[in-house]
């Protein structure tokens, strides 16, 4: 077997400890957790781990593993914590404290749906809720990129280019909970992947307010520079990859991940899981000759929107379908991605797999179909993946 | 990305800048929280330390970006996540073994109110840090609301009549924690103050300090008058001016009078307590009825020493 | 508001639309003001709206609101960048920033107590309008010391400024509840002085719009230290000032003493630097020290809070330590003076004289120097050494004394010939009589001839019962002395009672401990014996209605009884012998004068001491002799005559000003005592003073600073520091909270409202 048979969350927890053990030498690593199904596992693993100079704290809410994080990563030390749904929800504010401050904190979404009523099932509704809260969000689509996207999201956030915190999102119970053999890194390839933490405003001796007063003028350059750091994010990461494959071997994925899309007429955009039902859904409608394609949007902040219009050149017919939904809108992905479709091309937006659905390649096959029966989009369509 | 330099150290500390609250900050005159920091200035001597401050009038004080008021480096927190902000500096400060002490430097909403959650838990997993709690029993730096620290009887601007309930008591709270250190003290007696200050400092572990912070804008008081509003709480038993080490050991450091004349004096002197139609008997009962009790944890019935 | 009236001003209102803007400090109330100011549009049927410019600014620093009014709705949403009216709350704030985008014959109504005098050249061009807000609000009590809020004051300057009727305005007041401030707004209204602008006189040219406004830090990027350093100084309304005030003590020695100041200088100098301060004005540290009835001590602060400190008793200690020699100034030409009279105010005279550098003769009738010391004060209180110390201090200053030389009426005369000045300080030598039948018996005798006789005489003997008459010290000495003599039972028969009796009360104490019995409100009727006295009839005083002095005068009742006595000895008061003054001559206000009534002519000879003010205590005689010496070198010199300013009651420190929680409750160090038994047969000194002085470490040094940085450390800000003299406030970010003042323990500081005008 290649690799250890282990779930997203512990592959999670795995890349957390070698990116904390690879600080031993600079501040040390510091998380603060508090459980919430389903990224407890992740959680739990990561307070069983050994990490030299790290600790892991034991908080009472999302709110204060976040705000631990903000004061481990002020003070210069790698951090990380792993949360989902509700526990985003409350821990929101200092989720986006984190990103204002420009700290390089790294968090594990476990992608599920928010309550009450209570479900403990897979969407994207969480992440997106912070889509606008500073923070760069990569999507998974298995175990192995989970353990990857950690890795890399601490090379990336640490940049000095960049300097943002870095949410990676996996589905719930879909990802989280299901073993796959994944490759664990040793310490001495991460190590050499992610050298010390240097923060350049670091909290140390000098007298210095972090987070002091913005008057309007301030904000709006803080807010702008903000928008730069994420900008280059796509620069930044390439070097990333690189620095990747030459020492682990394997090249993580790109921000955007096409599949059977050059010679397509009709493409299937999704992110996270729904793309990897997606990919199969087009094997089977290429196999009937339909020149059916997907695209995965594994990065959503910063958007890859330069990517995806060179991808729709020439495409008449876009399906955008969404594990999550903006009440009195439709699919999140499908408001950002459809204004990037060709003059007179199709993009249709399609809501399925919202509170954990199981979506299946028929379901993708019968969307492909809708798509193909329409001259024009209409309003997004809301489906239902049932159990 | 740029090469890794800073190694635990490198950063050695140069003599800490005086004063640590500079002058031409924007606190109000007659601040209490200002005389706080004084107090706490003249404890500190060359200690290193780095403050968090969650949102409060301290907050804003600190300074506009990207200047500074203190003259201790500083990590602006949100509302109520002070105590876990302050716990990730101090994990991170003792795995670097440098001798940083972290100071959270609250006010009374970020500490009784929404603070709450996290304040009792960082007290429960015996942080070592310092939790510092200017109270000037009021949400001051909305323009002052009610907090749970508001005395009965205090007018707010959202209890026009006056506050019903009575103020809650942090240092039972925090005593119930079984914090390392916890003291209420009177910025009235230096002294004990500094002493308190320094030895809240100097030990490890979870450590609380309670300090009554007039507030001459939001208790409607003479600015010049903060000190002495404190030493009549003081003297009248209002605020009692106490140490409880390990939660357990209580000890009673400055002994009131009692004396109406001081009650009095007090509440005469604000008009926050002048529409409520506070009686001194009602207050002076409720003192009472406080006092009985913290003699009783004292374990001395016998009244202590006073200090000027 | 709502009402549809037609939206018509008054004729002389301004012109629509109206923009305003106000410029104040947080705290101040702009925000209301601006209100205040749309309110008075509204009443009128206006459209108005009005608004803060909010932040998160503090109490003093500056703040902006508007106002605009127009008789359609108003949709503008943005700020006042071309004000039609603009309010300064506060004068400081006066700047090209306040004034940017104001038009020719704008109104500008600013907050000032300078008046009109606020503006300069470059306002020529506005219609300016001021008044002192400030003073009218503190006046009417709205806000607090440290800061007064001026809004609605100065709302009612505006009405009349740009012609709003007052009843407009006092409607506006009503709708927002502040009508507690229209006694205020309506001086204000009355008080504002207008003036018009000039035609052609240009206003400041429009600030120019920075082009690049300093880089601004990503969060990022900041690692440097940035002390922020607001202006806070331009917040304050008022700023402490270090300034002595005068201690109840100080005020109340008749000798003058600077009573804080030479406890203090003992207390931190040790007792050279007391003796230089106490021998300014006390030649005799060492008597004074006992003998004083200590007025310092009645008046002391402290004994409203754990007894007076004991004074006498740190003079005492000052004056049996202090050195031989007392400064002597050099003049270049001494002048020549004569004093006659050898007692505490020619000594006195003599020393501020001869300290001064000038040649002194005293002449003395007795055979040795000290008048009433030397002879009516008994050794047990005044041992002569403690005299012969002081004495030996005031000799070393070159001092010619003459005893034994009588000066008459003619003598002076004489000496004021040969002498600048001649200054005559002969005491009281006239003793009170009891006017009873009597007074010829064996065993009645003189009080104070009695004191001399024992003392300088070489003693009595005296047995049975002594009665003394008299409630004063004299009495008291001549019962104490009486004991000591022998007598087997010693009674004191006063007229008033025990509070009134005018001698030391600690004095009566010692009395009464050593066995004196004291009869009060009686008075001597009839002496009764056969050649030798065998008793006194005593009546029962009552007493009547406060005399002027404001004690009860004695009414001498018909109720009597005898009490059987061996010796009686009279102690009723002395009065003084005006035959020293040549015939012809006048005397006025401490001068000789040759004739009488206005055409008198001054001479040279001046009268010092109980001869010329019948003060009686020897700390009186002190003053007075220094002061007549200071007036007589000045009239000889044809200098004025020295200021003797009294403070006003305002200058004095009072208990209400002494913050007592400073001080740790301390009781008087008492001095040690011989045992009553003991001393009461004996000429010993019955005081053996202070065991150190640390007496003078429960002084509160009322009204005089000593260094306690108390200030500096109840300073919020931290900006009092230590200066060479004292301490120093940083005027720059000092923001005039008071705190300092309000701490001082001893009023050695004040708040002044001089900043108000920065």
């Amino acid at each position: 077997m290649a690799g250890r048979l282990i779930s997203a969350n512990h592959a999670a927890a795995y890349a957390a400890a070698l990116a904390g053990r690879a600080n031993r030498t600079g501040r040390g690593f510091c998380s603060g957790v508090y459980p919430i199904t389903p990224s407890t596992e992740c959680m739990e693993l990561l307070c069983n781990q050994e990490i030299e100079k790290g600790e892991v704290v034991r908080v009472e809410s999302e709110h204060s593993a976040m705000a631990v994080c903000i004061g481990a990563a002020a003070s210069g030390a790698r951090t990380f914590t792993v949360s989902s749904s509700n526990g985003l929800a409350l821990m929101a504010e200092n989720v986006y404290a984190a990103a204002l401050l420009r700290l390089p904190v790294v968090m594990v979404a476990a992608n599920r749906t928010l309550g009450p009523p209570w479900n403990i099932w897979a969407d994207h509704g969480d992440t997106l809720m912070l889509r606008d809260s500073g923070w760069v969000q990569l999507y998974c689509a298995d175990n192995q990129e989970v353990l990857d996207s950690v890795l890399c999201a601490y090379r990336l956030a640490e940049d000095h280019r960049v300097l943002l915190p870095v949410l990676v999102c996996q589905e719930g119970f879909v990802l989280s909970h299901t073993m796959t053999e994944t490759d664990v890194p040793s310490q001495e390839r991460v190590d050499r992947l992610l050298p010390p933490l240097d923060l350049p405003g670091r909290l140390a001796a000098t007298p210095r307010v972090m987070g002091g007063i913005d008057a309007p003028h301030t904000t709006e350059v803080h807010r702008a520079r903000h928008h730069e750091a994420m900008a280059r994010v796509f620069g930044v990461y390439r070097e990333v990859q690189d620095a990747f494959e030459r020492e682990l071997g394997r090249r993580p994925a790109d921000p955007v991940v096409p599949y059977r899309a050059d010679d397509a007429d009709a493409l299937v955009v999704s992110m996270g899981t729904i793309a990897s039902t997606a990919e199969r859904a087009v094997d089977e409608a290429r196999a009937r000759g339909e020149r059916l394609g997907s695209v995965r949007v594994r990065m959503f902040r910063p958007f890859p929107a330069e990517q995806l219009s060179a991808l729709f050149r020439g495409v008449a017919r876009i399906a955008v379908i969404d594990r999550d939904i903006s009440l009195g809108f439709g699919g999140v992905l499908w408001g950002e991605a459809r204004g990037l479709a060709e003059p007179g091309a199709v993009a249709q937006g399609y809501v399925i797999g919202v509170g954990g659905g199981d979506v299946r390649p028929e379901h993708v096959a019968a969307i492909a179909a809708d798509l193909r029966a329409r001259n024009s989009a209409g309003r997004p369509i809301l489906m239902e993946a049932g159990a | 990305m740029s090469v890794p330099s800073p190694l635990p150290g490198a950063d050695a500390a140069p003599a800490r800048p005086a004063p640590l609250l500079r002058p031409g900050n924007s606190n109000c005159g007659g601040c209490g929280m200002s005389t706080a920091f004084q107090i706490f200035s003249r404890a500190l001597g060359q200690t290193r330390v780095q403050f968090v401050v969650p949102a409060s009038c301290a907050a804003v004080m600190a300074g506009p970006f990207p200047t500074s008021s203190l003259g201790a480096p500083a990590l602006l927190s949100t509302f109520g996540a002070g105590a876990a902000v302050a716990t990730g500096l101090a994990r991170v400060a003792r795995l670097n073994g440098d001798g940083t002490r972290v100071v959270c430097w609250a006010g009374d909403g970020g500490t009784y109110d929404i603070g709450m959650a996290s304040l009792s838990a960082a007290a429960e997993r015996d942080e070592d840090l310092l939790y510092v709690c200017y109270d000037n029993e009021i949400y001051g730096n909305t323009g002052g609301q009610r907090s749970s620290a508001t005395p009965a009887g205090a007018t707010t601007t959202n209890t026009p009549g006056g506050k019903p309930e009575e103020k809650k008591d942090i240092l039972a709270i925090m005593a119930a924690h079984r914090a390392r250190y916890a003291a209420s003290l009177s910025i009235a007696h230096p002294q004990d103050a500094v002493r308190k200050v320094r030895r809240a400092l100097d030990t490890t572990g979870f450590r609380f300090l309670h300090v009554l912070a007039p507030c001459p804008t939001g208790w409607k008081s003479e600015p010049a008058l903060g000190i002495e509003l404190v030493r009549l709480a003081v003297r009248s038993g209002l605020y009692p001016v106490v140490e409880i080490v390990e939660g357990r050991k209580l000890v009673i450091n400055c002994e009131p009078d009692f004396s109406t004349e001081a009650l009095e004096l007090y509440l005469s002197l604000q008009r926050r307590f002048q529409r409520s139609g506070l009686s001194n008997e009602r207050l002076a009962a409720a003192i009472a009825r406080s006092w009985r009790d913290l003699r009783a944890r004292s374990g001395r019935i016998v009244p202590a020493g006073r200090e000027g | 508001m709502s009402d549809p009236l037609p939206a018509a001003l008054p004729t002389g209102g301004p012109a629509l639309p109206l923009e305003i803007r106000v410029h104040g400090r947080g705290g101040q109330g702009g925000v209301t003001c601006a209100k205040l100011l749309a309110c008075m549009f509204a009443e009128q049927g206006l459209h108005v709206q009005t608004f803060g410019d909010y932040g998160s600014e503090r109490s003093g620093a500056p703040v902006r609101a508007f106002t605009r009014v127009d008789t359609a709705r108003v949709a503008n949403r943005n700020k006042v960048y071309h004000p039609n009216h603009l309010l300064v709350l506060d004068a400081a704030l006066l700047g090209d920033d306040v004034l940017d985008g104001a038009a020719p014959g704008a109104v500008l109504l600013v907050n000032s107590a300078r008046g009109l005098a606020v503006f300069s050249e470059g306002h020529r061009g506005f219609r300016v309008a001021a008044v002192d807000a400030t003073a009218i609000a503190r006046r009417h009590g709205i806000g607090s010391a440290a800061l007064v809020i001026v809004n609605t004051t100065l709302a009612g300057a505006y009405a009349r400024a740009v012609g709003i009727p007052w009843d407009v305005v006092e409607r506006a007041y009503r709708t927002q509840d502040l009508e507690s401030d229209l006694p205020a707004a309506r001086e204000a209204y009355e008080a504002v002085a207008v003036r018009e602008p000039e035609a052609g006189a240009a206003t400041p040219a429009p600030r120019p719009r920075t082009p690049a406004p300093p880089r601004v830090l990503g969060i990022e990027e900041l690692t440097e230290d940035l002390p922020a350093r607001l202006p806070t100084g331009s917040w304050r309304t008022q700023m402490p000032r270090y300034r002595s005030h005068v201690a109840p003590c100080t005020a109340a020695c008749p000798a003058g003493n600077d009573v804080v100041g030479f406890v203090q200088a003992l207390r931190a100098g040790g007792v050279e630097a007391a003796a230089r301060v106490l021998l300014a004005t006390q030649p005799l540290p060492s008597v004074c020290g006992r003998v004083c009835p200590a007025p310092c001590m009645a008046g002391c602060n402290r004994s409203a809070y754990d007894g007076a400190v004991n004074v006498r008793a740190l003079e005492r200690w000052i004056g049996d330590r202090a050195g031989p020699e007392a400064g002597r100034a050099s003049v270049p030409r001494p002048l020549r003076f004569a004093v006659v009279g050898g007692g505490p105010a020619g000594l006195s005279a003599a020393f501020a004289l001869g300290s001064a550098g000038h040649e002194v003769k005293v002449l003395e009738a007795g055979p040795r120097l000290g008048g009433v010391l030397r002879t009516g004060i008994p050794a047990y209180r005044l041992p002569p050494d403690a005299l012969d110390r002081d004495l030996a201090r005031i000799l070393a200053l070159g001092v010619d004394a003459r005893c034994g030389l009588a000066v008459d009426a003619a003598g002076v005369r004489e000496l004021a010939r040969g002498h600048d000045a001649v200054i005559l300080a002969a005491g009281l030598p006239r003793t009170a009589r009891l006017d009873v039948p009597g007074q010829a018996l064996g065993g009645v005798e003189e009080g104070l001839g009695f004191l001399d006789a024992v003392k300088n005489g070489g003693g009595r003997l005296l047995g049975g019962h002594v009665v003394v008459v008299g409630g004063g010290n004299t009495a008291v000495d001549c019962a104490r002395t009486a004991l000591r003599c022998g007598a087997a039972r010693v009674t004191i028969a006063y007229r008033r009672g025990r509070a009134e009796m005018p001698a030391i009360s600690s004095e009566v104490d010692e009395a009464v401990a050593e066995g004196v019995d004291l009869l009060l409100h009686r008075q001597p009727v009839a002496l009764i014996g056969n050649g030798r006295l065998q008793g006194v009839t005593l009546a029962v005083v009552e007493p009547g209605a406060p005399d002027a002095s404001g004690r009860r005068r004695p009414i001498v009742t018909d109720r009597k009884a005898t009490l059987a006595c061996d010796g009686l000895l009279l102690a009723l008061g002395q009065g003084a012998d005006l035959g020293l003054v040549p015939p012809g001559w006048s005397v006025r206000d401490g001068r000789a004068f040759e004739g009488e009534g206005d055409g008198a002519t001054p001479t040279s000879v001046w009268l010092a001491g109980d001869m010329a003010t019948g003060d009686g205590t020897v700390s009186h005689a002190i003053g007075n002799g220094r002061r007549i010496a200071g007036r007589a070198l000045a009239a000889a010199l044809g200098a004025p005559a020295p200021a003797e300013a009294a403070p006003g009651p305002e200058e004095r420190v009072s208990p209400a000003h002494v913050r007592f929680s400073y001080f740790e409750v301390i009781p008087p160090r008492p001095e040690r005592h011989a045992a009553a038994a003991a001393r009461a047969r004996s000429f010993d000194e019955v005081s053996r003073g202070l065991d150190d002085a640390s007496e003078a470490d429960r002084c509160f040094s009322c009204g005089r600073c000593t260094l306690c940085d108390t200030c500096l450390l109840s300073c919020p800000e931290g900006v009092v520091s230590r200066s060479d003299d004292g301490y120093a406030v940083d005027e720059a970010f000092c923001k005039g909270c008071g705190m300092c003042v309000a701490e001082c323990p001893r009023r050695a500081m004040e708040m002044t409202l001089e900043a108000a005008a920065r």
